[in-house]
């Protein structure tokens, strides 16, 4: 009888249903929505940061700024001979980025730590490539002293000065800069390169701690036209190229990578790095152990992902704030209106139906028995409700993916502080840790809907269902038969 | 048997209190047949709502088989109630939705009976108010007689010991006011009930064998010995 009568009376009354199961499915639609585009934000943001770290690095460990004026005045110098006139010169400077580094025994240090899983060090490097000629200009004599050739301060002809000017001449260089990252090719399981997989050839092996041998990104390889059996030079050395790496998104972390202990070499900074790269034993101590780090190893300024996170701005950025405030709060609302309509037309269908009530009462059904049926009209609605939620949540979420909008993250240069290249320094930037002042990188938006949504939107229906049936479901109870049948008397 | 002693009850009309029932003393042995019958806004509708358990009294008894119903626990009452009162109404009160055999049904939902024995016994009351060829017409789909039978094979099919019937006939024709009034005389008769039954109607009236008149809340009992 319970189901006959649920059924009949909401056929009955479906516009009613509808309107009701309408206002709690636009509600269950933006929770899924508003719910997974978070999640496709977070997914982002994650990625954004893996770029930077690569998997599994829960923080890294750089040297702390210097104080102002001290650190950040170094900058690279070229020198070149006077050659013969025309010839191509062409010189390279390999700097520490950020000219900060800390002893590589740092690694152990940072290793022995408590709450620290993995440590592992890497030596992050700028190379300035400079080429280029000189070209001597041209001396022309006026036509009353006659022709001589010659540079400034040329030979002097016979009868007093020369008169005459200096036309043409200069300098034609080409500036040329990539960064190289120099890594523990024992450890590849942590740090930048985890980032990136390789789509040819292979990557380090264990032994290959002082080989001439680079693994190179596809997207620099593709540019200086460069493929597995190549090699690249750096600073004069040439490394053979046995792999082409491929960001998994965003930007790679370094255009080469070399092992650790040539990058050292390269940059005359032996037994150095500039970060180190740490997996905590458990994600929910990160804080602590970022705490003893920078406890215990002085000198040393910890980043976290989360301290990374703060810094990232854009329209990631902002779409995330968005998400996360108008979003959730218009969900909020809709949800607590739509809660209110249901429970206010229950309401208001069991007044219609006070003489209904009445006579089952009289009948002899008890107040729990019309209550009950009551609840169950309200809770099919709600019901309703949820799935056609659920459907128009999840069409939206598949439009949000199916457009996949571009959101851009700029990583702000506050995560460590310091350091800044000055006027001179290299430009381009980023690389791991903390030069990531101008790392912008482009994102596809997601927004994949998790089974804890589907369960989420599913509570909130019931919930909706239960919340309308209990404002009829009160009104029910307090009816007399009494009252319903004077109605009718 | 009913047993009515000192009953009264008070409304308040705004500041004023009303009396609907001012010590009404009555008593109905098993069986019987009363017709209550009075002006408009008399009490008739009031008292029939004491003896149904459906309303409490402000002062006084309503016995029922030596049970007062008007200090009866709300969960007896309602079994009294689903058990033992068979309610007629003016207006058929059917649930529109639920078709002739579900609405007889809805009568036998409280005793917990089995879907199978409610669907017989509901089947056999339809037949027996002449309508076991309808039960699945809704009531949309029936006249105001045939609805009322519905009505009628619905307070039946409980078998109670009382029938209580509020202006059976008001929203019927004269033809078929006659079809039900002797389709529950001969029901009365059957099944040996107590009938009460309010009613305007002064030809009804004169028909049964003992007449309540209400007036202001007092009830005054004639014997009609050529009923």
């Amino acid at each position: 009888m319970f189901f006959t009568y649920l059924r009949r009376e909401l056929r009955r009354r479906r516009k009613a249903a509808l309107v009701v199961a309408s206002g709690l499915a636009l509600g269950i639609a933006l929770v899924i929505i508003v719910s997974s585009v978070s999640v496709g934000m977070s997914k982002a943001q994650d990625k954004v940061l893996e770029s930077l770290y690569g998997l599994g690095t829960d923080m890294t460990v750089t040297k702390a700024a210097a104080a102002q004026g001290s650190g950040g005045t170094e900058r690279p110098r070229f020198e070149f001979d006077a050659e013969d006139d025309d010839a191509t010169q062409s010189t390279d400077r390999v700097m520490v980025q950020g000219f900060q580094t800390l002893a590589a025994g740092t690694v152990d240090t940072v290793g022995e730590q408590d709450g620290v899983a993995n440590a592992v060090g890497g030596l992050s490097l700028t190379v300035m490539k400079v080429d280029g000629q000189f070209k001597r200009g041209e001396f022309k004599q006026d036509e009353s002293s006659g022709q001589s050739q010659g540079g400034p301060g040329g030979g002097q002809g016979g009868g007093g000065q020369p008169q005459g000017r200096v036309e043409g001449g200069g300098a034609s260089f080409d500036v040329n800069s990539f960064t190289v990252y120099g890594t523990d090719v024992t450890q590849q399981d942590l740090g930048p390169l985890t980032s990136s997989r390789i789509t040819e050839g292979r990557t380090f092996k264990a032994s290959e701690t002082d080989a001439e041998v680079a693994v190179v990104d596809s997207a620099y390889a593709k540019e200086k036209e460069l493929a597995v059996g190549k090699t690249v030079t750096v600073s004069g050395t040439a490394y053979t190229i046995v792999g082409v790496s491929t960001a998994d998104s965003g930007d790679a972390a370094a255009d080469v990578y070399i092992p650790l202990k040539q990058a050292q070499t390269v940059a005359d900074s032996k037994d150095k790095i500039t970060t180190v790269y740490v997996q905590a034993a458990d994600s929910q101590q990160i804080d602590t152990v970022k705490a003893a780090i920078q406890k215990n190893v002085s000198g040393t300024t910890v980043t976290t992902s989360a301290d990374l996170a703060d810094t990232v701005s854009g329209s990631l950025s902002t779409a995330s704030d968005l998400a996360s405030s108008v979003g959730k709060w218009l969900s909020i609302a809709v949800l607590v209106a739509a809660f209110l309509v249901a429970g206010l037309l229950t309401s208001s269908a069991v007044s219609r139906r006070v003489r209904e009530f009445g006579t089952l009462k009289a009948l002899g059904w008890k107040s729990g028995r019309v209550t009950r049926q009551v609840i169950g009209e309200a809770l099919v609605n709600g019901l309703m409700g949820g799935v056609l939620g659920i459907a128009v949540g999840l069409a939206g979420a598949y439009a949000v993916t199916a457009v996949s909008p571009t959101l851009t993250a700029q990583l702000g240069s506050s995560g460590g502080g310091g350091g800044g290249m000055g006027g001179g320094g290299p430009m381009g930037g980023g690389g791991p840790g903390r030069q990531t002042a101008s790392r912008t990188l482009d994102i596809a938006l997601t927004a994949p809907v998790s089974l804890t949504t589907i369960l989420v939107a599913v509570a909130l229906a019931v919930a909706g269902g239960l919340v309308a049936g209990a404002f009829g479901g009160w009104r029910a109870s307090r009816l007399r038969p009494a009252d319903a049948l004077r109605r009718v008397a | 048997m009913y047993q009515l002693k000192g009953v009264t009850k008070r409304y308040m009309r705004g500041k004023n209190p009303v009396d609907a029932l001012a010590g009404v003393d009555l008593t109905i042995e098993d069986g019987g047949r009363l017709v209550i019958q009075g002006p408009t806004g008399g009490g008739k509708s009031t008292l029939l709502q004491m003896l149904g358990g459906l309303d409490r009294p402000t002062a006084g008894t309503v016995e029922l088989d030596g049970v007062d119903l008007a200090r009866l626990p709300e969960s007896r009452l309602t079994k009294v109630r689903a058990e033992s009162i068979g309610f007629v109404f003016q207006s058929f009160n059917l649930i529109p939705t639920l078709t002739a055999q579900e609405n007889v049904e809805t009568a036998l939902v409280p005793l917990g009976l089995g879907a199978r024995t409610r669907r017989e016994r509901a089947a056999e009351a339809l037949e027996s108010v002449g309508l076991g060829d309808r039960p699945t017409h809704l009531p949309s789909e029936m006249s105001g007689g045939q609805q009322q039978r519905v009505a009628i094979a619905r307070a039946l099919v409980k078998r109670p010991k009382v029938l209580l019937a509020d202006e059976p006939t008001g929203n019927l024709d004269e033809s078929m006011r006659d079809e039900i009034m002797d389709l529950l005389d001969g029901l009365w008769k059957e099944h040996g009930l107590t009938f009460v039954m309010v009613t305007h109607d002064s030809s009804l009236a004169r028909k049964a064998p003992r007449v309540a008149t209400i007036r202001k809340g007092k009830v005054t009992v004639t014997e009609n010995a050529a009923a």
